[in-house]
Formats: structure tokens, C-alpha cells, sequence
């Protein structure tokens, strides 16, 4: 996939996570959905990520995202950094480790955006719930990506 | 295919770009100069997403409404419509039961001008941002006849207070009363208190906190509070909103929990004061 695709594929991500956040909020939930769907794709890919390209797509990230600069890009690259350092270990782990490895990288992720966007309002139940959302979202699509017809190759 | 290691070069490479954003959200959360940035990227994406409606949904919607034997009707609904959203926001401003007008000073504003707000159609606004963070912001675009400079001018709508310009393009930035970096001058109906009253960071509701040894007059919940006019940006006396919750903090310190009247999800236009 090229790099402009990439961040093609990044915006509409960007765009379903505002639209769903915008409704998960009422109920106290933050799903990272451009966040999770980075990690799938650093992890899943054949080769290293570079921290040039972590860098640049966490930068573009903060852009559309209306956040501070630098502040997904710090995730970005220590994403990138950490799996591609793993990447071969994790094809020993199951599915299940998988799954909660991803769901509290989600869970960190949202606790320390929170705590640079939202610092006067810091709710642990929202850091709690989504904790929790984050993993059973990650089993869901794991279980969809395993159990759905194999001409859609998604399989973690 | 198994992928290798990173090597001793890329570590150092992630290294080096995670210092360089460390860097960035540190000069990023302490000053203001990407703001720029930002705000080119918001234009950039409001008139883009204007000119793509332009060109993809309205021709559709027009050709639709061509088809339709009520089309006329249509059009004179969304007048209609649109007459009595400004209709809202004169009565805000006029209205004998509004606290606005008891302002003798703007009462003979109102003598000299027939219309002395600018009206602004809201363009941009993100409700994760207001919703979840601290930071509350909204776009505007001003339908003025000449370009004046509106920074510092405050934003209402048909239930009151909004924010006020904070930056000035194509399209204003409006800084929210919620926003924690906004601080709003405001008083009882007494004249015996005064506080300025912080965004929370909450949608709806900004916080006063003053010390009680000072400030001898008793608080009440469901207390109206008034702008105090201080700070030369919003008139005097305009209702701000009720109090919800009193907290104290301490014995030198409370904390008053402000519901604000007016929200900006409550309306898409709004109106710029001019002086």
C-alpha cells in the first residue's frame, strides 16, 4: 500500500472514530478505532515499519484529529517500535493474548490522550469502561476476522 | 515471510523521533505556535467539504426539488425558516424580559443602529472535542458587508452567551465559555458578588471559585448570575446561567457550579456583536 493511501485509508478510519465517538461518549466509552486500526496494520505487515513513516502518519493523525501535535505521534512510533521489535514473538501468542495486548495498548492509549485533552476531567470510569470495551472489541473482531468466509483475509 | 529485529540504526531512528515529538507536544501544550497550522487545516477542510456539497449533493438536491410540485413551497419553508432564526436571535437582543435590555447604555445603541450584530452561520464544530476535552472550540464564517476585525468580539446565539473571536481567516475561531482556558466576568443580581467564572471543560457548565471570607454574600442553588461587564469584551448584565452545585473546597475557598444557558449545538447561526 502506498504512503498516500495510507493516509487515505487513515482519514476514513478517522472519520467512522469521530462519528462513533460522538455517540460512545454519552456512555462514557472511547474506542480508538485510527489508533487500533495503526497497530493491526504495523502488525500485520510483512516488513518494519519505519519510525520515519510512524512519525509522519501519527503527525498527519494529529492534523485531522484536531489534537496536539505530537501527541499520537509519540504513540505511533513507540506502536511501530514495540512490534516491530515482537513481531515474531507474537505468532507464538494466542489469540487471546493477542486480542488483550491490543485492548490495553487501546486502553493506555486513550488514559494518556486523556490525560493531555481532558486533564481537568479525568474520569477513571471512562478510562475503566473503555478498558474494558477496547479488549471486547478486540475479541469481536478477531472472532469475525477467524469465523467470517476466508476470501476476506483479514485473519489475525 | 518473518521480519528481523530492528538493527542498533533504526532503534536509534525511533528513537530520535520520539524525542523530536516529545519536543513538538511540549511546544505544542505551552505556546501557541502551531495555531497557524491548525487553523489552515480547518479552513482547508470546511471549504472543501462546502465545494464537494456544491458539486455532489446540491445539483441532486436541486434536481430533486425540480421534480417535486411542492418545490416553491420548499423554498419559501427554508426562507421562512431562516427569517425566524433571525427573528430569535433580534428577540434576544430586544426582548423586555431580557436582562440585555435593561442595559441603558445599549438600549441607546439600539437607538443608533438598527442592526448592530453581524450575523455568523456556524461551519465547524467538534463535538468529540466539546463533548470529551478541555479544549472548546467552534468555526464561524461572519456575513458582514465590510471586513472588520471581530477579534475579541462576543459570539451569542437565541438563549445567550456563546464565547467569543479569538482568531480571525476566512472563518473565526470562537473560544467557547467552556473552554478551561476561558475566564468569564460575572456577578449576582446584587452587585455584592463578583468572580470570574472558568470554563470546566464540561459541555454546559463553568466554574466559579472565590473565597468566602471575601465575598460575605450567601450563594444559593438555582442562583442567576450576570455578566459584570469587567474585562471590556461582554456587556453588563446579561444572564449567564443558574447555579447547580456549591462545593467548599476549603475553609478560604468554594467552588460555584454555573449552568450556562446557551449552548453552541443549539443553533447553526449566530450573532457578532459589532462594538
Amino acid at each position: 500500500m502506498s504512503f498516500i493511501k495510507r493516509l487515505l485509508f487513515l482519514s476514513v478510519i478517522n472519520f467512522i472514530d469521530q462519528t462513533m465517538s460522538n455517540f460512545l461518549s454519552e456512555f462514557f466509552i472511547i474506542i480508538p478505532l485510527t489508533f487500533l486500526s495503526y497497530c493491526f496494520y504495523v502488525y500485520r505487515s510483512d516488513k518494519n515499519i519505519s519510525a520515519l513513516e510512524a512519525f509522519l502518519l501519527g503527525l498527519f493523525f494529529d492534523l485531522i484529529s484536531s489534537s496536539y501535535f505530537g501527541l499520537n505521534t509519540i504513540f505511533f512510533c513507540l506502536v511501530a517500535y514495540y512490534l516491530n521489535s515482537n513481531a515474531n514473538s507474537f505468532k507464538l501468542f494466542s489469540y487471546l493474548q493477542v486480542c488483550i495486548f491490543f485492548g490495553l495498548s487501546a486502553s493506555a492509549y486513550v488514559g494518556f490522550t486523556q490525560l493531555v485533552l481532558n486533564l481537568y476531567n479525568f474520569s477513571y470510569l471512562t478510562l475503566f469502561l473503555s478498558s474494558i470495551v477496547n479488549i471486547i472489541f478486540c475479541f469481536i473482531i478477531a472472532f469475525i476476522a477467524a469465523y467470517f468466509p476466508k476470501s476476506i483475509n483479514m485473519k489475525l | 515471510m518473518a521480519r528481523t529485529v530492528p538493527t542498533t540504526g533504526q532503534k536509534l531512528n525511533f528513537l530520535l523521533f520520539l524525542v523530536i515529538s516529545i519536543l513538538i507536544l511540549y511546544f505544542d501544550l505551552s505556546s501557541n505556535n502551531f495555531q497557524n497550522i491548525k487553523n489552515g487545516f480547518k479552513s482547508f477542510k470546511i471549504s472543501s467539504y462546502f465545494v464537494l456539497k456544491e458539486i455532489t449533493v446540491e445539483p441532486l438536491k436541486s434536481l430533486q426539488n425540480l421534480y417535486k410540485t411542492k418545490s416553491s413551497l420548499i423554498k419559501e419553508n427554508e426562507i421562512l425558516r431562516e427569517k425566524l432564526k433571525l427573528s430569535d436571535l433580534n428577540n434576544f437582543i430586544t426582548s423586555k424580559d431580557n436582562i440585555f435590555s435593561k442595559n441603558e447604555e445599549i438600549l441607546e445603541d439600539l437607538d443608533k443602529y438598527n442592526f448592530f450584530y453581524d450575523i455568523a452561520k456556524l461551519r465547524s464544530i467538534n463535538p468529540n472535542m466539546f463533548k470529551c476535552c478541555d479544549k472548546h472550540r467552534m468555526q464561524i464564517e461572519v456575513i458582514a458587508k465590510d471586513k472588520t476585525d471581530n477579534i475579541e468580539k462576543f459570539v451569542f446565539n437565541k438563549m445567550g452567551i456563546i464565547g467569543q473571536i479569538i482568531y480571525q481567516n476566512k472563518y473565526s475561531e470562537v473560544l467557547l465559555l467552556t473552554d478551561i482556558s476561558h475566564s468569564l466576568p460575572i456577578k449576582s443580581e446584587s452587585d455584592n458578588f463578583f468572580c470570574n467564572a472558568r470554563g470546566s471543560g464540561r459541555e454546559g457548565f463553568i466554574i466559579c471559585k472565590y473565597n468566602p471570607l471575601v465575598w460575605s454574600e450567601e450563594i444559593i442553588k438555582n442562583q442567576i448570575f450576570y455578566t459584570s461587564g469587567m474585562g471590556g469584551i461582554y456587556p453588563k448584565d446579561i444572564e449567564v446561567g443558574h447555579v447547580t452545585n456549591i462545593e467548599a473546597v476549603n475553609s478560604n475557598e468554594k467552588s460555584l457550579l454555573i449552568k450556562l444557558n446557551a449552548s453552541p449545538l443549539d443553533s447553526n447561526i449566530f450573532g457578532v456583536l459589532k462594538n
